[in-house]
């Protein structure tokens, strides 16, 4: 695994950060209290790539992401949105960007159609001819059609979260930014959403989905970011971050074996071996996990069991931060 | 995209400092670019300057005029709750649009802010018209002396009118009529006024017993038309207690509809004989000529002159007023009625036309209690009126009167 | 269904265009509140009132009383168009022109749509132009709101005949009526420096209530400084200072000069206020 510096390297090296979908440098925003929002993150995000940008609430997440967008001007570090240095350029890429940003918003006192078509006549490179039918469209695609003439105030927050996926897929994008996507909907609707981007990344286009519930995110991404107090601990595709040296081996034996278990690992060249409960444990490191299997029945010990335990992007968030993912705040 | 997203937030909050200072030097530069070349004037003596004057040709003038009085007097401007009125003189600023045919027909309208009240003159007669009590007064030259009139009229005489609106014409005439008293009357640079270059006459009064320090008439260069006059007090250096003048003159003759004025439909209308004032009235004040009346007496010459009336009753003015005018004969002589609107200039003299307003508060208001009377104290006049029912009044300092009045 | 089926987006319009589209957009959102329909319904119903009052009570002793112009309008309805002005400049007019103008920016900021205008992309500088002008134009309705029907009402009551000017003279109806037009002109171009400073408090903050209420303190603030005559130095620059010149129309002869002097000091704060809008709404982090 590489850390966020390490990442930058990386991509020059593959020569692709010309075709990346997100690119910054350095991006910093310290706010005017003094508090630093957001810290020297290097974020890249490959075309096509369905990007998990992972971290507790207040990890500065959503302030990244509005400066993405512009919304927010950074204080250090630039952007770039598919090629496209940003904000100057906002005019020309963000209607490629199809964004939710920290939830949805809209007039309360308007229908979500309404809400919709002030959206698109927003939009000066948007057809006005095709809106209706877009409008329709969009709303379909996210289960809102009979809804559609209803007043925004009365919507579910489901309701209310669909609408802003409707908004975000207006028009075709090449690159959608979702911020937390999933919140307030109930299983199904995260289930739907999961299917949503990855619909939206067959068709080609770049998905980010910031979270701050890793199990949501974890089985729609291709690629993982994850983000601890303003820093980017660690980008890259997702199985990257998760292999790299934390692979465990887990040997189920006697109890009464497990003591000359731990030395045999040991003797394979596994540092670290240990009792751990019912088992015993090691990091996999790059012994094979047959030849583990063959040592521990070529000594005699009873092998009941034998699993490889591959770390979970929790473990690795553990691991990079010292603390669990849900206090980390 | 808007390209002035390149310019920096710094470049961005300058944008507002430029835009501001811009606005006050448009404001700021009108003010000295209509500067005209006042120090280019051949130079005039006083008295070259004086029989100007006496002998300018009446030409028709139009314009506005702006009155500012700063006499120290309580707060009373009233023309928000009333209307416009003449009591606006009494303080601060009031703007008087005039229009004149340099005849004898005239109109100055006392601007309030929704509200007028009109003077116009057209030969032997006059309108005063007020916009807030919709009330139109209409003055009519007695006929017994309408023949006078019209003989008169070639002099310029005009039907006095109560309430009248100061111009700058009339204060100058005013000022001039003191500058044959104890006066040294000399010329100061010339000056600017509603662009227009124009001499300055300064009277100062030989003595040290009055509230006047200076008076300053300017006179229109090229047509000796005065464009301003300021009353300066003893008591203030920074800024004249009265000061008249136009801050907007043209010389062209107005349409001659602005003089032809008829009460408008629905108002009510009041019809007034005047005669017309008898000769040597307006002539500076002594015993001699009041002596034939009752009641009045004058005491010192000049600017020192004070005016001492006996057998007033301060109560029955302050109720007749609140009904529209000064009564006949209350200051104990129609003679003395005139001459005390006219040394009062815009002061009392302006009390009649005020329908609604509380006389007896206002008075008590305006004058402070002192040992035997009430006094009114202000910039440029003093009034006196003892308990024993004498009024005494002039621009002199208060221990002045209180001394004569003993 | 894929994105790559969508239908294609149209050509980029002109700038001009994008932005008449947007106050298309901006105009039937001001308009269409039921907010601010209420409001413009309160107004136009001020004239009607007075002029209810004015009728019922015209034959008893009250009659003719109370501020300027109110006298008139029982002789010649033309005038509850000038009275209803009067009535609701000091405080209704200000009043809804700041809810409107304070919300313009504040409002879509708490309710979060600003962001999502903002990443459309909708350039900042449109979007506060198309703001001003919906705002303003909603002010235009006001005080026509309050003309139209002072002026239906007023000839329903009374009839309508020829205008007496201030000065006492008489004009036929048909110049009162131009002047009438002149009239709305003036108070509505006396509105304009209002909306640029509710503009610009409604950028500084994310709470619309706020930026309402400190607009209205705004205009409340300039009359009572109006009012004191320690000021009078300062009284010619003061947002409200000129708003009765309107009076100016019903003058003997229309001193274009005072009229200018009036929206001169508007423009004054419009382009001062305006500009600080701008610096503001362009520089501001976006984070509601």
């Amino acid at each position: 695994m590489s850390g966020a510096e390490g990442d930058a390297g990386d991509a020059e090296g593959a020569g692709d950060a010309e075709g990346a979908a997100v690119r910054t440098r350095g991006l910093t925003k310290r706010f005017r209290s003094g508090q630093v929002g957001v810290d020297g993150v290097d974020l890249l995000v490959p075309r096509g790539a369905v990007y998990g940008f992972l971290g507790p609430n207040g990890s500065g997440k959503t302030t990244t992401i509005r400066m993405l967008l512009g919304l927010v001007s950074p204080t250090a570090g630039s952007v770039e949105l598919l090629g496209t240095a940003m904000p100057g350029g906002g005019a020309e890429v963000l209607p490629r960007v199809g964004a939710l940003v920290e939830g949805p918003a809209f007039h309360p006192y308007l229908s979500g159609e309404a809400n919709l078509r002030r959206l698109d006549a927003a939009d000066p490179t948007s057809a006005p001819g095709s809106r209706t039918r877009r409008i329709g469209a969009a709303l379909e695609r996210v289960g809102l059609t009979a809804a559609a003439g209803k007043r925004y105030r009365q919507y579910s927050l489901g309701m209310k979260q669909r609408l802003g996926l409707a908004a975000a897929l207006l028009r075709p994008r090449d690159l959608l930014l979702l911020d937390e996507p999933t919140n307030g909907l109930d299983p199904q609707g995260t289930r739907e959403v999961r299917a949503l981007v990855r619909e939206v990344a067959d068709a080609g286009a770049t998905v980010l989905v910031s979270s701050h519930l890793l199990s949501e995110i974890e089985q729609v991404c291709s690629h993982v970011g994850i983000m601890s107090r303003g820093t980017l601990l660690a980008q890259g595709p997702r199985e990257e971050i998760a292999d790299e040296g934390t692979t465990e081996v887990r040997v189920m034996t006697r109890p009464d074996q497990r003591a000359h278990a731990v030395r045999v690992l040991s003797g394979l060249g596994l540092d670290g071996a240990r009792a751990d409960g019912e088992v015993v444990a090691a990091p996999l490191g790059s012994v094979a996990v047959e030849k583990v299997a063959q040592a521990v029945v070529g000594d005699g010990i009873d092998l009941l069991g034998l699993e490889v335990r591959r770390p979970t992007l929790e473990d690795v968030f553990v691991r990079l931060t010292g603390e669990g993912f849900d206090v980390a705040r | 995209m808007d390209t002035t997203r390149s310019l920096s937030p710094r470049a961005r909050w300058a944008v507002p400092a430029v835009v501001a200072g811009a606005v006050a030097a448009a404001f700021a530069v009108p003010a000295t670019m209509g500067a005209v070349a006042s120090d280019e004037l051949p130079a005039v003596t006083a008295d070259e300057l004086v029989e100007r004057l006496a002998v300018a040709e009446k030409v028709p003038v139009s314009g506005t005029v702006v009155y500012t009085a700063r006499l120290g007097l309580p707060d009373v401007t009233v023309s928000e709750i009333q209307g416009a009125g003449p009591l606006d003189l009494l303080g601060g600023s009031s703007t008087v649009r005039v229009w004149s045919d340099g005849e004898d027909s005239s109109r100055a309208a006392l601007l309030g802010e929704v509200s007028e009240y009109s003077v116009v003159r057209d030969g032997p007669e006059a309108w005063t018209y007020s916009s807030a009590d919709d009330e139109a007064v209409h003055y009519v030259v007695d006929p017994a002396d309408l023949e006078r009139y019209e003989a008169l009229a070639q002099e310029g005489a005009e039907p006095p009118v109560d309430g009248d609106v100061p111009t700058p014409s009339e204060a100058a005439g005013l000022a001039l009529a003191y500058a044959r008293t104890t006066t040294d009357v000399t010329t100061t640079e010339p000056v600017e006024v509603a662009g227009r270059a124009a001499y300055q006459l300064e009277m100062r009064p030989q003595t040290d017993g009055t509230l006047v320090d200076r008076v300053l008439v300017a006179v229109d260069a090229e047509t000796s038309v005065p464009l301003r006059t300021q009353v300066w007090s003893v008591q203030d250096a920074e800024s004249p207690a009265i000061e008249v003048g136009f801050t907007d003159v043209s010389f062209d003759a107005p349409d001659l509809s602005v003089f032809d004025f008829s009460a408008p439909a629905g108002a009510d209308v009041r019809e007034v004989e005047v005669p017309l004032p008898e000769p040597g009235t307006l002539e500076q004040p002594s015993s001699d000529a009041l002596g034939k009346d009752a009641g009045v007496a004058v005491s010192g010459t000049g600017w020192e002159t004070v005016v001492e009336l006996s057998d007033v009753d301060v109560d029955e003015i302050l109720g007749a007023t609140s009904e529209g005018r000064l009564p006949e004969g209350s200051t104990g002589s129609s003679g003395a009625d005139d001459l005390f609107e006219e040394l009062t200039e815009s002061e009392d003299g302006e009390l009649p036309g005020l329908p609604e307003l509380d006389t007896q508060a206002l008075y008590e208001q305006l004058t402070t209690e002192v040992d035997g009377g009430r006094l009114l104290t202000s910039a440029l006049l003093s009034v006196l009126v003892t308990d024993d029912g004498r009024v005494l009044a002039g621009a002199v300092p208060p221990a002045t009167l209180e001394e004569l009045a003993g | 269904m894929s994105l790559v089926d969508s239908p294609p987006a149209g050509p980029p319009v002109s700038s001009a265009r994008a932005t008449a589209r947007l106050l298309g957009s901006e105009l039937r959102l001001v308009f269409g509140r039921v907010r601010n329909i209420v409001l413009l319904v309160g107004l136009a119903a001020v004239p009607l009132l007075i002029g209810t009052v004015l009728f019922v009570t015209q034959d008893t002793p009250v009659a003719g009383q109370g501020p300027p112009f109110l006298d008139r309008v029982t002789g010649n309805g033309v005038f509850l168009v000038f009275a209803a002005l009067v009535s609701c400049l000091p405080f209704l007019l200000p009043l809804c022109v700041s809810i409107v103008s304070g919300d313009a920016v504040a409002g879509e900021a708490s309710a979060g749509t600003l962001r999502y205008l903002l990443v459309v992309p909708v350039p900042r500088t449109r979007l506060l132009l198309v703001k001003a002008v919906a705002a303003l134009a909603y002010a235009a309705a006001a005080v026509t709101a309050i003309a139209g029907v002072g002026l239906v009402a007023g000839a329903a009551f009374f009839g309508v005949g020829d205008v007496v000017l201030l000065s006492g003279d008489t004009i036929p109806l048909a110049e009162g009526m131009l002047r009438t037009l002149g009239v709305v002109g003036y108070v509505v171009a006396s509105l304009t420096g209002l909306v640029a400073v509710g503009l610009f408090l409604s950028t500084l903050t994310e709470v619309p209530v706020a930026a309402m209420a400190a607009t209205v303190v705004v205009a409340i603030v300039s009359g009572v400084l109006d009012a004191l005559p320690q000021l009078s130095a300062i009284h010619p620059a003061l947002l409200t200072h000129h708003w009765l010149d309107f009076g100016e129309f019903l003058r003997l002869e229309v001193d274009a000069s005072t009229l200018f002097a009036g929206l001169a000091v508007q423009a004054a704060w419009v382009a001062v206020f305006g500009a600080l809008a701008w610096s503001r709404f362009t520089t501001a982090d976006v984070s509601s």
